[in-house]
């Protein structure tokens, strides 16, 4: 390890121990990464944005004959209307536009490529029958589908027969969020491992060339 | 009773300290166990070797920083078989908070291991906004949305993109994400132009994609650090993922001995109360 | 004028984009989707500056006024500017400058931003220890499935805890994956990506046709 990689390894230890110390309680050092977190994250966006939408997308194709990029451009800045009472009303078009256009994507975006092949593969998964075990795993399958949507339809009161679907969507639905709280505790910790595995290889692992 | 009002009423910093040590003991301390391969990532390694060799693919890059834990590894893994199958890769990001610089780092620092070019066996397009018009603007043209790589070069002066120009060219996309952007890579570019996907994802997003997996939009699934490590030792490259497994394990078995803990306790103090009263 | 304008906007574009589905690029309406989704890209790029520039007036007010806590403010608004500022600055005047590798941006974010972005998530891990200590309890029947099931899965995720499964006869970790994970999970899940996905395309229509426009803000 060369000189300048110690005390860069030394560097992201200490703001990783700053941030590990809030655990025991606040404190400037926490405090003082926290805001430099904030500030550097911030900052990166505007490195970004200049670089791969202001420079790549607008002026290089506008100086190379694009000039009707220049409508986009003005929509853009139109956006910063928000922050002026006075004149908010003006980010109103380029927000509508946003919205407009997302929506009309995800109208057949949603239905086409979300419902429709989920709902196809809920029917088909009977056609794939082979022996008990697989007739079992389609009957849970079928009824999980069902009786989730119907616990999730709040239109009607949950009674009679609709009351007793929606209470086996219920347990169901408690099988799957138990599966879905196994999945998240793991995703949790190994964050915790991944910033341990630093602190235990790489830094500790630089003492060896300090001292 | 004594004994169950103190354990109900801890301070939470005490709980803090030893999940800290039951993550650091086993990195001093190994004890390996075999990691066994779930069905769902043996599909998505078996579907990318059916690959004719030298095709272009996707490698997606998705997420965030504050889980590189989980996903880098996935991505690492991914480069690996690609590369062993000479696949032209071309990796891109809809993460403006470090995907373009992560995809940098990741595939310059693999590539030399199987002698890679850049330009010529791999491009990082870096990023764009909106994801959605990304997603399906490049089903159009990819040069319409991506008309240089993160670097500003033109993708006509690239080589490798001399024959690429939409999804038809590519044969498989690879989506490592930490959040919903796989929802929207299989509603719109999976469902309408029918480029086979896999995805490798956070533990927090797996359990949803199970439904995509079992709807065939996916061909396989990778799911949390234990996913990764399975993927590492299918593409015979063990690393960070597969190393970590022992503190995952450790610390599992902690909270599930807190949650029995506090349950009994808590059972014990109702029970107390009851009589009590 | 100040409301209509716009709903006309989002009407217009989303109609084009729902009718550009059904035709092909090169004819009038496939190009017209085309570029409205470049435009997309490049006005989507300003919306991620919004937070910037909120972030930016937000702390100078702060620093301004030199409330409590001002000189953390002055922080955060050096570390934007810090990373900001040589970013946009050609490349060419400095290998320091610009976003490629080596530049002073590259190198904040690589081993000061992504690092501490990673510490901030990894604390999750002892809050969850702590709420799985103090607040899972298995007080209904409905809740003690949630727990057991949540147990088994953390015990079958992990190698450790797999071997200790496959003490036990049968294949309990086949088992868990084929009708736990790929059974009612999937089946649950599959129930709430149809739900979600009919309740965003309805909501995208309200937005199409004018209905909904809480978006827009007030006055």
């Amino acid at each position: 390890m060369s000189g300048w990689e110690i005390f860069e390894v030394w560097v992201i230890a200490f703001f990783t121990l700053s941030l590990f110390s809030f655990m025991y309680k606040d404190n400037p050092f926490y405090k003082v990464a926290e805001h430099i977190f904030a500030g550097l994250s911030a900052g990166y966006y505007v490195g970004l944005i200049w670089e791969s939408v202001i420079v790549q997308q607008l002026w290089d194709p506008m100086m190379g004959g694009d000039w009707w990029l220049v409508f986009p451009g003005i929509l853009g800045f139109l956006m910063f209307a928000r922050f002026f009472p006075k004149v908010s009303w003006v980010s109103r078009t380029p927000l509508a536009f946003v919205m407009g256009v997302t929506a009309g994507i995800f109208i057949i975006s949603q239905l086409h490529g979300l419902v429709l092949p989920q709902m196809q593969a809920t029917m088909g998964v009977v056609d794939d029958v082979n022996g008990f075990w697989d007739f079992l795993l389609a009957t849970v399958v079928v009824v999980g589908v069902i009786s989730t949507l119907i616990y999730f339809y709040f239109s009607k009161e949950h009674t009679g027969a609709l009351g007793v679907t929606a209470k086996v969507g219920i347990w169901f639905i408690m099988i799957s969020f138990g599966a879905h709280f196994g999945y998240t505790v793991m995703g949790r910790v190994s964050l915790l491992i991944g910033r341990v595995q630093f602190l235990v290889e790489d830094w500790v692992g630089s003492f060896s060339y300090i001292f | 009773m004594e004994f169950w009002k103190r354990i109900e009423g801890i301070d939470r910093r005490w709980i803090y300290l030893i999940v800290g040590i039951a993550v650091i003991v086993p990195f001093l301390l190994p004890i390996p166990f075999p990691i066994s391969i779930t069905p769902e990532a043996q599909m998505l390694y078996d579907h990318i070797e059916s690959l004719p060799d030298s095709v272009t693919v996707m490698l997606v890059f998705d997420y965030y920083p504050s889980t590189i834990a989980e996903c880098e590894p996935m991505a690492r893994s991914a480069l690996h078989q690609f590369w062993r199958k000479d696949c032209k890769i071309i990796t891109l990001s809809n993460i403006p908070l470090g995907g373009p610089s992560m995809a940098e780092t990741v595939t310059r620092e693999i590539a030399p291991e199987y002698n890679k070019v850049y330009g010529e066996d791999y491009v990082n397009l870096g990023y764009k906004a909106n994801y959605v018009a990304v997603l399906s603007g490049m089903g159009t043209s990819i040069r319409s949305i991506f008309p240089t790589d993160n670097s500003g070069t033109n993708l006509d002066d690239i080589p490798m993109m001399d024959s690429v120009f939409n999804y038809e060219q590519v044969s498989f996309i690879f989506e490592v994400a930490d959040n919903a952007t796989a929802d929207y890579w299989v509603s719109i570019v999976n469902a309408q132009y029918g480029v086979p996907m896999g995805c490798g994802t956070t533990a927090v997003s797996a359990p949803k994609y199970y439904a995509f997996v079992g709807s065939g939009q996916f061909v396989g699934l990778l799911g949390g650090m234990k996913g990764a490590a399975e993927y590492e030792l299918l593409v015979e490259k063990p690393g960070n993922a597969v190393i970590g497994m022992g503190a995952q394990s450790m610390v599992h078995l902690l909270i599930i001995a807190l949650v029995i803990l506090g349950n009994i306790g808590f059972f014990m103090l109702g029970k107390h109360r009851r009589r009590v009263s | 004028m100040k409301t209509s304008f716009p709903v006309a906007v989002a009407f217009l574009t989303g109609m084009a984009l729902v009718v550009s589905f059904f035709f092909r690029e090169g004819t009038l309406v496939g190009d017209l989707s085309k570029n409205l989704k470049i435009w997309l890209t490049i006005v989507g790029g300003f919306t991620l500056l919004l937070g910037v520039v909120s972030i930016t007036r937000v702390n100078w007010a702060g620093v301004k006024r030199q409330k409590s806590g001002w000189g953390y403010k002055l922080l955060t608004l050096v570390s934007i500017f810090v990373m900001a500022i040589p970013s946009i600055l050609p490349a060419s005047w400095s290998p320091l400058f610009g976003r490629a590798e080596g530049s002073i941006y590259d190198w904040l974010f690589t081993y000061l931003d992504s690092p501490m972005m990673a510490t901030m998530f990894a604390t999750l891990a002892f809050y969850i220890a702590s709420a799985a200590y103090r607040a899972f309890r298995a007080r209904t029947v409905e809740s003690t499935i949630l727990l057991l099931v949540a147990t088994i899965v953390m015990l079958w995720r992990v190698p450790m805890g797999e071997a200790f499964l496959n003490l036990f006869p049968g294949d309990l970790p086949g088992f868990l994956n084929a009708f736990v994970m790929n059974g009612a999970n999937l089946a649950v899940q599959r129930g709430i990506i149809i739900g979600a996905a009919l309740g965003a395309a309805s909501m995208s229509l309200r937005i199409i046709l004018g209905i909904e426009r809480t978006y827009m803000g007030k006055g």
